[in-house]
C-alpha cells in the first residue's frame, strides 16, 4: 500500500519537475538547435553571396579546403599564440594574484570587490579603453614613454601586426583575469589551513609549501579556469573588432580563427565556407576542452568530496 | 604568505628579544610593505584604465594629447555627455538596450528559475546530461549561430526588432542562468519544503512560497548577471539588427572606426555603457561572486 502511494507521488514529481523544465530546456534546444543544424547544413554547399544565387552541395569539400588553406594556417597559429598567453599565462598570474590576496590585510575585502571592475566592463568598452592608451599618435602609453625618455618617436602600437596582437593579449588579460583570480581565491580559501600548520612544522619552506600543498588542491579549479578561459579565448572577437576597427588588421595580424570566420562570412559574404570555418573553431573548442580533461582530469575524483 | 608563517612562529614563541628576533621582525616588516607594495600595483593596473577613459570624457581632447597631458580641474566639462545624452541617435540605442535587457532577464529568470528548480529538487533521469549540455552551449562560438540566426529572424518578420534580439539573447543566456540558479537551488535544504509539505502546501506553493524566497539573493545575482551579458553583447546586436534596433554597444563601438576616431564621443560613450553594469555588479558583488565562482569549484 504505502509503496504504492510513494511511487504515485513520485510519479507526480517526476511530471511537476519535468513540467517546469521542460518550457526552458524547449527555448534552449529549439533556438540554438535549429541555427546549430541550419550551420551545417550550409557548411556542405559552395554558397557564396557574391557569385550568384546557385550554390551547389559540395559535401565535406570545404572542410577540405580549410584544412589545406594557407590563410586558416596563418589564422591558426595567431590563436594559438593568443591562447597560450591568455590561457596559461591568465592562470598562472590568477593563481600568484590570488596567494598575493589570500593573506589577511585592511582592505581585502575592496581589493575583491574592485577585481569585479574589470570583469564587469563590457567588451565594447575594453576595446575602447585600451584604443585610448595605445593609440599612436595620442595614446598614454607614448606619451608617458616619451615624457621619460624611454622612445624617441612614437611607437605606433596598432598599426604593427606583432605589436598589436601583444596589445590585444595585453588587453583581453586586463578583462579576464579578475575572473580566474577570484576562481583560484574560492579554490584558496577551500584548502584547510591546519595543513599548512603541519607542513611548517615539518620544516616545509613557502615554496614547498606552495608546490606540494597549494597546487595539488587547487587541481580542481585550475582545471576549470583552464577550461573556460580556452573557450573564451578561442572565441574573442569584440575586443579585436573595436581595436582594430573590425579589419582583425593590422596586415590580418590579428585575424584569429573566429574572426576569419566572421571576416569569410560578412565580408567575403562566403556563407558556405564561413559555416564550415565556424564548425572548425567550435571542434577545436570541444577538442581543447577534452584534452584538458584528459590531462587533468584522472585524479580529480579523489579529492572531489573535500568541498 | 612569507608574513602569515613570521607572525604566527612570533606569537607562539613569546620569550625575550634577541638580535635575531629584531632581524625577524624587520624581515617581517619588508615582507609586509613588499605585499602591500604588490597590492597597491594591482588595484592601480585595476582601476587605471577605466579612470584613464572617464578623464578622457571629461576634458578637452587637446588638453590630453600634448606632450604633457593638462589635467587642469578647470578644464573638466560634461559637454560631451550633454551632446550624447541629447543625440536621439545616441539615445534610440540606449534605450533598446535597456528594454532588451529588462525583458531578457524577466524571461530568463521566469523559463530559468523553473527549471533550474526542478534540476534541483526532483532527480530525474538525464539530469546532469541535461546540465552538462547547458555547460556546452558555453563552447558554441556565436558565429556559427550568427547567419542562421538572421536568416530565421528575417523570415519571421524579427530582423532589426526589439523582440527578436530579445529572443535571441533569452536563447543564449538561459541556460548560464539555469547552470547558475541549480547551484543556490542545492544550497537549500529540503528539510523546510519537507515541513511544508506537511503542512498541506502544493508543489507550486513550496516552489514559489518557500524555495524562491530562500534563494532570493542568489535569483538577484542571477537575474544581475543576464541583464549584464545581454547589456554587453556586441556581435549579435551587430549581425541581427541594423538601425531601429540597435543597441549602445553597437553604437559605441561605431564611435571608433578604422581610419579615424571620436575619441572624446568613444571615451564618453563607453563610460556610460559601462557605468550601469558597473554598478549593478558592485552593488550585487557578494552573490555574484558566489554565483559565478562557487558552482565552479564544487564542480
Amino acid at each position: 500500500m504505502s509503496t504504492t502511494r510513494a511511487d504515485q507521488r513520485r510519479r507526480r514529481d517526476l511530471r511537476f519537475g519535468l513540467g517546469l523544465s521542460l518550457p526552458a530546456v524547449a527555448v534552449v534546444v529549439l533556438l540554438l538547435g535549429y541555427p546549430m543544424g541550419y550551420a551545417l547544413y550550409m557548411s556542405g554547399f559552395s554558397w557564396n553571396d557574391k557569385l550568384g544565387s546557385s550554390h551547389p552541395f559540395v559535401g565535406l569539400a570545404n572542410y577540405s579546403e580549410l584544412l589545406g588553406d594557407p590563410a586558416v594556417h596563418r589564422a591558426l597559429g595567431r590563436t594559438l599564440y593568443f591562447s597560450a598567453f591568455t590561457v596559461l599565462g591568465g592562470v598562472a598570474l590568477a593563481v600568484l594574484i590570488a596567494v598575493l590576496l589570500n593573506t589577511e590585510f585592511r582592505g581585502r575585502t575592496l581589493v575583491r570587490v574592485l577585481l569585479l571592475v574589470p570583469w564587469a566592463v563590457p567588451p565594447v568598452v575594453n576595446g575602447i579603453m585600451w584604443k585610448l592608451i595605445f593609440d599612436g599618435s595620442s595614446g598614454i602609453v607614448n606619451t608617458i614613454l616619451l615624457g621619460t625618455g624611454l622612445i624617441d618617436t612614437r611607437v605606433q602600437w596598432l598599426a604593427d601586426p606583432g605589436l598589436t596582437m601583444n596589445v590585444l593579449i595585453f588587453a583581453e588579460m586586463w578583462k579576464l583575469l579578475p575572473f580566474l583570480c577570484l576562481l583560484m581565491l574560492a579554490g584558496l580559501q577551500g584548502i584547510p589551513t591546519n595543513i599548512y600548520k603541519a607542513a611548517r612544522i615539518d620544516g616545509a619552506d613557502g615554496w614547498q609549501r606552495f608546490r606540494k600543498i597549494t597546487l595539488p588542491n587547487m587541481r580542481g579549479p585550475i582545471m576549470f579556469a583552464l577550461i573556460v578561459q580556452s573557450m573564451w579565448s578561442l572565441k574573442v572577437f569584440d575586443t579585436i573588432y573595436v581595436l582594430t576597427g573590425g579589419s582583425g588588421g593590422p596586415a590580418e595580424g590579428t585575424t584569429t580563427i573566429n574572426f576569419l570566420a566572421y571576416l569569410v562570412t560578412f565580408s567575403n559574404l562566403d556563407r558556405g565556407y564561413g559555416a564550415s570555418l565556424a564548425i572548425a573553431t567550435m571542434v577545436l573548442v570541444i577538442l581543447v576542452t577534452l584534452l584538458w580533461i584528459l590531462l587533468l582530469g584522472q585524479r580529480g575524483n579523489d579529492r572531489g568530496d573535500a568541498r | 604568505m612569507s608574513t602569515l608563517t613570521e607572525r604566527a612562529a612570533s606569537t607562539t614563541q613569546p620569550r625575550a628579544a634577541t638580535p635575531r628576533d629584531a632581524g625577524r621582525r624587520r624581515r617581517r616588516r619588508l615582507g609586509t610593505i613588499g605585499h602591500r607594495a604588490l597590492v597597491a600595483l594591482l588595484l592601480v593596473y585595476l582601476l587605471a584604465p577605466f579612470v584613464w577613459m572617464l578623464v578622457y570624457s571629461l576634458y578637452p581632447s587637446s588638453a590630453l594629447q600634448q606632450a604633457s597631458p593638462d589635467l587642469n580641474p578647470g578644464l573638466l566639462t560634461g559637454a560631451s555627455y550633454a551632446r550624447l545624452l541629447s543625440d536621439s541617435s545616441f539615445l534610440v540605442p540606449m534605450v533598446n538596450s535597456a528594454i532588451v535587457g529588462i525583458s531578457t532577464t524577466i524571461v530568463c529568470m521566469v523559463l530559468g528559475s523553473a527549471c533550474a528548480y526542478a534540476f534541483a529538487r526532483y532527480r530525474f533521469r538525464g539530469r546532469n546530461a541535461l546540465l552538462l549540455g547547458m555547460l556546452t552551449v558555453q563552447a558554441i562560438p556565436v558565429i556559427v549561430l550568427a547567419v542562421p540566426l538572421f536568416i530565421l529572424l528575417r523570415a519571421f518578420g524579427l530582423y532589426d526588432r526589439l523582440p527578436g534580439l530579445i529572443v535571441t539573447y533569452t536563447a543564449f543566456i538561459l541556460p548560464l542562468v539555469i547552470w547558475m540558479l541549480v547551484g543556490f537551488f542545492d544550497e537549500i535544504p529540503p528539510s523546510l519544503e519537507r515541513a511544508a509539505r506537511i503542512d498541506g502546501c502544493n508543489r507550486l506553493q513550496i516552489m514559489i512560497k518557500i524555495a524562491f524566497p530562500l534563494a532570493a539573493p542568489g535569483l538577484a545575482a542571477t537575474a544581475i548577471l543576464a541583464f549584464i551579458t545581454s547589456w554587453s553583447d556586441f556581435f549579435l546586436a551587430k549581425v541581427l539588427t541594423s538601425t531601429a534596433a540597435t543597441t549602445l554597444p553597437v553604437k559605441t563601438a561605431a564611435f571608433q572606426g578604422l581610419f579615424a576616431m571620436d575619441y572624446t564621443s568613444a571615451a564618453t560613450a563607453g563610460v556610460i555603457t559601462a557605468v550601469p553594469v558597473l554598478l549593478l555588479a558592485l552593488l550585487a558583488q557578494k552573490w555574484i561572486i558566489r554565483g559565478l565562482v562557487e558552482g565552479a569549484v564544487k564542480g
